[in-house]
């Protein structure tokens, strides 16, 4: 009888300690400090890391983890109208952090507000080219209308962050917002306290308290997590990722790539163009300059993205045809000697250096001359994004760009359509899918996305597609943690479990 | 009683060449230092042109190969870089940059820099006062920033980046030849020169300018290591030197991802660095004894301990 | 009272006051070409919004900041500001520029003070010893350990030490500014460079001043080597010394951007770097005024310390 009481109170404890084991504050080691906490700005990596989800939620999110798309967050249920605006239902008995209530006119104001020109909001860029107008219809709905009819409409508002309706224009150095955390310190270049709110509408999160610290040196973020001065560092360099209780990879959503600009000759060619996709050994960079778990690219957009074509090959690499094409192109009066210069930005990601030289004696191998030059940021934009010079000689610019949206349009526009910024040439066709592609729903959507990028990809040539990349994170054995593609931009405190 | 008459006959004073020589073998730290820069100087003239092919050869399956492997060839000794190449090869051929730089630019800021500071000691106090505010200026403004201006409104090249470099090392020896010069023309010397009428001219470069030079070249030697360095960092935005062209400065920059487990890829260039100012430092400290006809007995006896 | 125009202290105050003015001259230069130089060299705009924002976004940031306006217009808005103490706003930061930079400057001269008076200290002692017994054991291995201090790339040192101290023997933090324990590192690592420079030129002016006349005058009325013939002849080898201790000490106040990327410590190096990378004019152009004026200052110190440490001199 004993024995079963012992047993019993055994097992009653041990079924009870879960609930209190797993609780408590964490450190977490960034590469860089967010220096502005205003939400409206939380689309930008380094401030949503901090940011998003944390303190300022929104209607919808993303499911990055699995494949139920489009979530509810702060707005229930949605449905599309008949006149093509969405109509959102929004929760009910949700409070902000400074005691006010949510309701639909924080909505209207949270989009006016990022739509605004007295302010520098981030957010802006992703309602570009069509007007949106929200309509607040009851406390707990409001109608989004928007012209041209954006059928990813709910997918766009899981970039606004909602704010209460009382918040001035100017950007805000107290973020007040509806999630689970409430900012408790701020020391500008040394930390970035969040603390876990009472009043918070969804479940309780195991990390009470987050503190955020910053140290640019990668192996200084590693050597803090295994030193125990730090819980977490989503970002550490493959060479520290050595130890695999704690170390793990994870497709981070960034493409590298090569974008040629096809308005000089020799690049107007498309054989010279295919030429270089196929000059280039790209399975031997896996496992040497780029981590091996990283893909390679066939696309601008990573595989989880809608539309994604998996009947797109990678280009083999095939120099003695590499000098064919160029041969031909030769003989039909192409200057294919002329020096093109591939301009790179210096420390843009790991190896940056070693690859683009492993790419310029690639093609110098098969006879193109190529010379290298490493940018700062501020120069790189310029050749990157319109308007290009005048009288400049052909230039290819190495790139990274980031998509983990789950839907290509955010990243077709800009890099392929006749006025997208960092479009390299311009082609009827691809305006026209891009169009078509962006206005279409479901399966329809998915199917144009995905002649797009066939099309982009063998016929036009548009670029040099390169490598999905890997990022490395450090996860202290006391947290059950695993990053996803979205950790970059989406640092979810209750996603962080203490074991 | 006869006068006996002695032929006295003097000493032979051996050529300059010679005795310097001597004293050089005196000091057996300021031979190996001449002997270390002799080879230097060697690679940089023939460095590109002898290993140039073997230090650009790519091979990626044999990045990061460690150091002391004896299988492979004389090359490979101190072990490949993150492309394969030679570390060995890449030390040589990048000499020839690095040298070229590194003296230019400190040639240049050392030349600029003294003549400004002797104008500045000894000339009117408002000349002066201009001079040294100029330098206060020049030393606030970050070469960053200095930097980044030249490289857009000038363009990048390697001149460039020299001048960048120069400019920021001007203040050092502006300052220094100054307060040298402050002191100096007190002396009784130089009092004894102007009365004798000799020209401000004269007194600067015949009397003045002589007694700052140790220091100077005490700064100058020091001061090749910042500037290999720096150029480095100069680099990085876009100025001088672009990859495949290689310094021992960009080297080290480049292996510094690596510092924890491929730890040979910052190491050798390092040396490299610190090898060659040792070098330069012991010869000019050895340059200073053997050129003041006030200290050279020290070597010329063969060294002693106390002065 | 004001002392008399004839007397020392009279000269000096004289001395201070057309420094003053000859510095306030030369901050002014700074600024202009500081602003109008940097505002040729890119646009802020690009660089705070993402490569996908419109042409319109980046106007609409510029009209925002006033950056669109003749650069007369701009630069005449920001004098008027400056005489008021508004040294405007960061771009990146939405923040009093003066605030964002003061508070940087003051652990990059927390860092400075701690660094050079040790290593004027250490480099005095080191360097007359050196020169004392020169080419004797201890100068050949004090030169040895100064040039290799003076020669090794900073982020070596560093990431080393927080690899042996830290992480295998836990001794002391790997970063950051809480404790005292955590200043530790980031000064020994600091102090490595400065201190192999002077030493290497006390003990080449000690040398000098120690085979110079009088030295040897005194020794031959029997005054025995030691804290007297010491005392002289550093006295008379300081002037170029602490001119390089000058030098040294405006680097550090210039930031040292290896320390404070690699140990976390918010100073001025890392924060001018970024705001020039990022085109952040205001906090470029407050940065750099308030390391001048600090500069300005120890230069003045120093001109002073000339005139003291030798009589002869006079400015």
């Amino acid at each position: 009888m004993k024995r079963m009481l012992v047993l019993g109170a055994l097992m009653l404890g041990t079924a009870l300690s879960p609930a209190f084991a797993g609780s408590g504050p964490i450190k977490i080691v960034l590469p860089e400090e967010a220096d502005l906490l205003e939400p409206c700005m939380a689309t930008r990596s380094n401030i949503g890391r901090v940011i998003m989800q944390n303190i300022s939620e929104t209607l919808t999110e993303l499911d990055v983890r699995g494949d139920k798309g489009v979530m509810p967050r702060l707005a229930e249920k949605w449905e599309q109208n008949a006149d093509g605006s969405w109509r959102f239902h929004l929760r009910q008995g949700v409070k902000f952090s400074d005691g006010t209530t949510f309701d639909a006119k924080d909505v209207k104001h949270s989009f006016d507000r990022i739509m605004s020109d007295k302010n520098a909001c981030e957010s802006r860029r992703y309602f570009g080219g069509m007007t949106v107008t929200p309509a607040v219809v009851d406390d707990y709905t409001i109608d989004f209308k928007a012209d041209p009819v954006q059928p990813i409409l709910p997918l766009l508002l899981s970039l606004v962050t909602i704010v209460p309706e009382e918040t001035p224009l100017e950007f805000v150095r107290e973020p007040i917002g509806t999630g689970p955390y409430k900012l408790t310190d701020w020391t500008p270049g040394q930390q970035i306290v969040l603390t876990g709110r009472d009043d918070y509408w969804g479940a309780k999160p195991e990390v009470t308290e987050a503190t955020y610290l910053f140290r640019a040196d990668p192996s200084v973020r590693a050597a803090m997590v295994q030193a125990g001065e730090a819980d977490l560092s989503p970002s550490i360099s493959q060479l520290d990722a050595t130890n695999p209780a704690t170390d793990f990879s994870y497709l981070d959503s960034e493409t590298v790539y090569l974008r040629i600009d096809h308005n000089i000759e020799p690049l107007n060619d498309v054989r010279v163009r295919r030429a270089l996709n196929i000059a280039i050994d790209r399975q031997a960079f896996l496992g040497t300059l780029v981590p091996d778990s990283a893909l390679l690219a066939t696309a601008i957009v990573p595989p989880p993205t809608l539309g994604w074509n998996p009947d797109v090959k990678v280009f083999p690499y095939d120099p003695d045809g590499a000098r064919k094409l160029l041969e031909e192109a030769k003989a039909d009066g192409v200057k294919v000697d002329t020096p093109i210069t591939i301009i790179a930005r210096s420390a843009n990601f790991p190896n940056v250096t070693e690859i683009m030289e492993a790419i310029q004696a690639q093609l110098q191998e098969v006879g193109f001359q190529v010379e290298l030059k490493f940018v700062e940021v501020a120069e790189h934009e310029q050749y990157y994004s319109k308007p290009f010079k005048e009288g400049r000689g052909p230039q290819i610019v190495a790139a990274m760009h980031d998509n983990s949206k789950g839907d290509p349009s955010f990243s077709m526009f800009f890099k392929y359509a006749t006025e997208g910024t960092q479009s390299g040439f311009s082609d009827p066709k691809v305006d026209d899918l891009i169009k078509r592609a962006s206005a279409a729903v479901g399966e329809e959507r998915a199917k144009l996305w995905s002649e797009l990028i066939a099309y982009v990809h063998d016929e036009v040539v548009a670029d040099v597609l390169l490598f999905h990349m890997v990022g490395f994170s450090r996860v202290a054995e006391r947290l059950d943690f695993k990053p996803s593609m979205a950790t970059n931009g989406t640092l979810q405190l209750s996603e962080i479990k203490i074991k | 009683m006869t006068l006996q008459t002695t032929e006295t006959v003097l000493a032979e004073e051996p050529s300059f060449a010679k005795r310097m020589f001597r004293m050089l073998l005196a000091d057996k730290f300021a031979l190996c230092a001449a002997i270390f820069l002799l080879v230097i100087l060697v690679l940089a003239v023939i460095g590109p042109s002898w290993l140039g092919d073997l230090a650009t050869k790519q091979n990626l399956r044999g990045r990061n190969a460690a150091p002391f492997d004896w299988g492979r060839g004389w090359v490979w000794w101190m072990g490949a870089d993150a492309l394969g190449r030679p570390l060995l090869a890449r030390i040589v051929v990048a000499t020839q940059n690095t040298l070229m730089v590194a003296a230019g630019a400190v040639a240049l800021s050392a030349v600029i820099g003294t003549l400004l500071g002797l104008v500045a000691g000894f000339s009117s106090p408002r000349v002066n006062q201009v001079i040294m505010r100029l330098a206060d200026v020049i030393m606030s403004f970050p070469s960053l920033l200095i930097a980044v201006i030249v490289l857009y409104i000038l363009g990048s090249s390697i001149l460039n980046l020299m001048l960048v470099l120069a400019i920021t090392r001007i203040p050092v020896y502006l300052r220094t030849t100054r307060a040298e010069v402050l002191e100096i023309r007190e002396r009784m010397f130089v009092q004894a020169a102007r009365v004798m009428g000799a020209s401000s001219r004269r007194i600067l470069f015949r009397h003045i300018l002589p007694v700052v030079v140790p220091t100077l070249t005490t700064l100058a030697t020091l001061d090749f290591a910042y500037v290999m360095l720096a150029e480095s960092a100069l680099s990085f935005l876009g100025i001088g030197i672009q990859p495949p062209e290689i310094t021992w400065g960009l080297m080290i920059s480049q292996g510094r991802q690596y510092l924890t487990n491929a730890w040979w890829l910052s190491l050798w260039p390092g040396l490299a660095i610190i090898l060659t100012t040792m070098s330069l430092n012991l010869l000019s400290n050895w340059l200073r004894i053997a050129l003041d006809p006030v200290q050279r007995w020290r070597l010329e006896m063969k060294g002693s301990k106390n002065g | 009272m004001i002392p008399p125009p004839d007397s020392p202290e009279g000269a000096m105050l004289r001395f201070i006051r057309k420094r003053a003015v000859a510095s306030l001259i030369s901050l002014v230069g700074l600024i202009v070409m500081v602003f109008f130089l940097s505002r040729l060299t890119g646009d802020p705009a690009a660089l705070f919004l993402p490569v996908e924002a419109s042409a319109e976004m980046k106007q609409q940031f510029r009209e925002l900041h006033g950056l669109n306006d003749p650069l007369l217009v701009q630069f005449g808005r920001y004098v008027g500001n400056v005489v008021t103490g508004d040294f405007g706003e960061s771009l990146r930061k939405a923040r009093p520029a003066l605030d964002v930079v003061l508070e940087a400057f003051t652990w990059t001269l927390w860092l400075a003070i701690v660094t050079m008076t040790l290593v004027t200290g250490a480099a005095i002692v080191v360097g007359s010893l050196a020169a004392f017994r020169a080419g004797g054991f201890f100068d050949r291995l004090s030169s040895v350990i100064s040039l290799v201090g003076a020669s090794v790339p900073d982020f070596w040192i560093a990431i080393v030490a927080i690899v042996v101290f830290s992480v295998n023997l836990a001794w002391l933090p790997t970063s950051g500014t809480g404790s005292l324990l955590h200043w530790i590192l980031p000064i020994a690592v600091l102090f490595i460079r400065p201190f192999g420079i002077i030493v290497q030129v006390v003990r080449g002016s000690m040398i000098g001043a120690l085979s110079s006349a009088y030295v040897k005058t005194a020794r031959a009325k029997g005054v025995k080597s030691g804290p007297i013939i010491f005392v002289h002849a550093l006295r008379n080898a300081m002037l170029p010394v602490i001119t390089v201790i000058g030098d040294q000490a405006a680097s550090l106040l210039n930031g040292a951007v290896i320390v404070e990327t690699i140990f976390g410590f918010p100073g001025v190096g890392k924060l001018m770097i970024d705001s020039i990378l990022q085109r952040d004019f205001n906090v470029v152009l407050a940065a750099i005024l308030v390391t001048a004026l600090a500069i300005f200052l120890m230069n003045l110190a120093i001109d002073l310390a000339y005139a003291l440490l030798d009589p002869r001199i006079r400015h």
